[in-house]
């Protein structure tokens, strides 16, 4: 071995170098990802946009920005609407999911085909399921001849050019999608749900649903916790399925924080109104992820203990 | 048992409903990537196609750039395939690969404190679009715009958070006097995470690797900010064909679809066994 590898080794091999190494490369990339954050707050105090010279000569404006986001009915409205869909979503995904993952969680005929079908959506592109549902949902399209041979009567549907129906659709193309998700974490929670407490109790005489209710159902609770936190994060982004199902559309009304910011920066370039709004909507942000991880290292918290007792 | 016939008919029921809920949209996808133009929209809507074709995949994979055929702009995915299979791979690759040290570094050492995994979560918890706008002027002065640099940094920042948790579920369940052991009988660190934990985590390995291409495969908005014309996604395609046809060039459309949608489901069937394993995020010990 020649001496300058061996002493490569050698370093290596140090405990302080091996456990912090991971972290130079990790933190170079939070300090690369930090920067543009520093760069947001100050084009939210400079009037530019993209067609108006370079950004570092840009006129200072102090908080105009903000008072004009903050009066921006779209903008509130956006946000109003985000925050409803995602409601909607994440909700009817755990429930569904939750249902789905019990009824599949003890060993039947069929459970393999069963499972392998219902982890399908995930692996789908979400512009891929938005752009596929645009068709489905055409007036005359194949959902509303579904519907029309189950009703026995002719339906049609408006679905994208409703004002009520384009929402519901948004909302059924995140669930479609993202129960599977919620179906394989409350599948993994069940699979490892510990035997014991669960042996005791049925020996102790409990009832399938006394099981449920009382040990098993405090015993997910982390899992719960942490699908509701992962899906309500990534649903607040929500963008693909309004770009290419509705484009926003009819009007306004499927229109989503981010669709709407995207817009006012690129096809408006607007970019220090949109960096205004960005600002806002972290701060909104950074808010719910304090919550939302406070109950994640709770929940972790408790379930070490009771590992461990 | 015989009491119990109604809940495995109800199971079954619902079970099915729920089958056909998932198939539907996809077998449509399928229907209408095999249809002629003409039978793209009618009433009633064909459920097989009457005359199937491949025309609308060979439109599509014919190499080239777009050309207008017919008033209508038909756009080519080599291009784009071959990018987004780049820049997917290549990021996904790379924040397996510090993800999974770095996990290994927290759970043995604690290294940066208890918080360290939940404040990596909060990069993922910013919505892309927060940071889309200052990204853009960043990366023109940086010259990363439009590059396969700029997008795979992203990319590898955006799966980082995913990466670290589901492989702390996996590396938390080696035995840790395995690995002490090994160290005993003088083992090198590099030789015990070589010899113990990466034959050990391997299941792991490949579902996390998954669970990110498949995110980083698929991302729309950051590609659609941070590339024009030299790098171009999958999904930025969908998006241009559903804008620059307003959506009615069904076929080809749908052809495209099914190709980005078949590498990665089967990719998962493959490695389906160990899904339910690595989406315990480590909040489950047996």
């Amino acid at each position: 071995m020649p001496p300058a590898r061996r002493s490569i080794l050698a370093w290596l091999e140090r405990e302080s170098v091996f456990k912090w190494l991971p972290f130079v490369p990790v933190q170079a990339l939070v300090v690369f990802l930090l920067l543009p954050t520093a760069l947001l707050v100050y084009l939210s105090l400079v009037s530019w946009r993209i067609t108006r010279g370079v950004w570092w000569r840009a006129p200072f404006v102090g908080v105009d920005n903000f008072v004009l986001a903050v009066h921006d009915d779209r903008f509130v409205w956006a946000v109003i609407r985000t925050f409803g869909f995602a409601a909607a979503a994440v909700g009817l995904e755990l429930g569904l999911g939750f249902g789905l993952a019990l009824l599949c969680r003890e060993r039947f005929r069929g459970r393999r085909f069963y499972t392998t079908i219902f982890l399908l959506p995930m692996m789908i592109v979400p512009a891929v399921v938005g752009y596929d549902l645009s068709m489905l949902l055409i007036d005359q399209g194949p959902l509303n001849q579904v519907l029309t041979v189950l009703a026995g009567r002719s339906i049609t549907v408006r679905w994208i050019s409703d004002y009520n129906m384009a929402k519901a659709a948004i909302v059924g193309a995140d669930v479609w999608q993202w129960t599977s998700l919620m179906f394989l974490i409350f599948l993994s929670g069940f699979a490892g749900l510990p035997p014991d407490p669960i042996r005791a109790a049925r020996t102790m005489g409990a009832s399938r649903w006394q099981i449920f209710r009382h040990v098993e159902l405090p015993l997910l609770k982390p899992v719960l916790a942490i699908a509701l936190v992962l899906r309500s994060m990534e649903a607040l982004k929500i963008f693909d399925y309004p770009l290419l199902l509705t484009e926003g559309g009819p009007g306004t009304s499927t229109e989503t924080i981010a669709v709407y910011l995207w817009r006012v920066g690129w096809d408006f370039t607007r970019v220090s109104h949109a960096a205004a709004m960005s600002l806002i909507l972290m701060l909104v942000v950074v808010l719910y992820t304090v919550i939302a991880i406070h109950v994640l290292r709770r929940e972790r918290g408790r379930l070490a203990g009771e590992v461990t007792r | 048992m015989k009491r119990r016939w109604p809940f495995t008919l109800f199971r079954h029921g619902v079970l099915v409903g729920w089958t056909a809920v998932t198939l539907f949209p996809v077998y449509w996808m399928l229907n209408t990537s095999f249809k002629r133009s003409e039978e793209w929209v009618t009433w009633p809507p064909h459920w097989v196609p009457q005359r199937p074709t491949l025309e609308n995949y060979v439109r599509v994979l014919t190499p080239g750039s777009t050309v207008f055929e017919l008033g209508r702009q038909t756009l080519k995915v080599l291009k784009p395939l071959g990018d987004s299979l780049f820049t997917a791979t290549a990021s996904s690759l790379i924040a397996l690969a510090l993800g999974s040290a770095l996990a290994y570094s927290w759970a043995r050492f604690g290294t940066g404190g208890p918080s360290y995994p939940y404040s990596v979560l909060t990069i993922r918890m910013l919505p892309p679009i927060v940071i889309a706008v200052p990204f853009v002027v960043y990366y023109a002065t940086l010259h990363l715009l439009d590059t396969y640099t700029g997008l795979i940094l992203v990319y590898v920042a955006t799966s980082l958070p995913y990466v670290i948790w589901m492989m702390l579920a996996f590396i938390e369940d080696v035995p840790r006097e395995l690995e002490s052991a090994a160290r005993v009988m003088g083992a090198s660190r590099l030789r015990v995470l070589s010899a113990v934990v990466l034959p050990l985590t391997a299941s792991g390995l490949v579902v996390t690797f998954l669970f990110v291409f498949i995110l980083n495969w698929s991302e729309l908005l950051l590609a659609l900010t941070l590339t024009n014309t030299q790098v171009s996604t999958i999904p930025i395609t969908l998006n241009k064909f559903q804008s620059v046809n307003e959506g009615r060039d069904y076929g080809p459309q749908a052809a495209i679809g099914t190709i980005a949608t078949l590498p990665v489901v089967v990719l998962g069937f493959v490695i389906q066994k160990h899904l339910v394993k690595g989406f315990s995020f480590g909040l489950l010990r047996k």
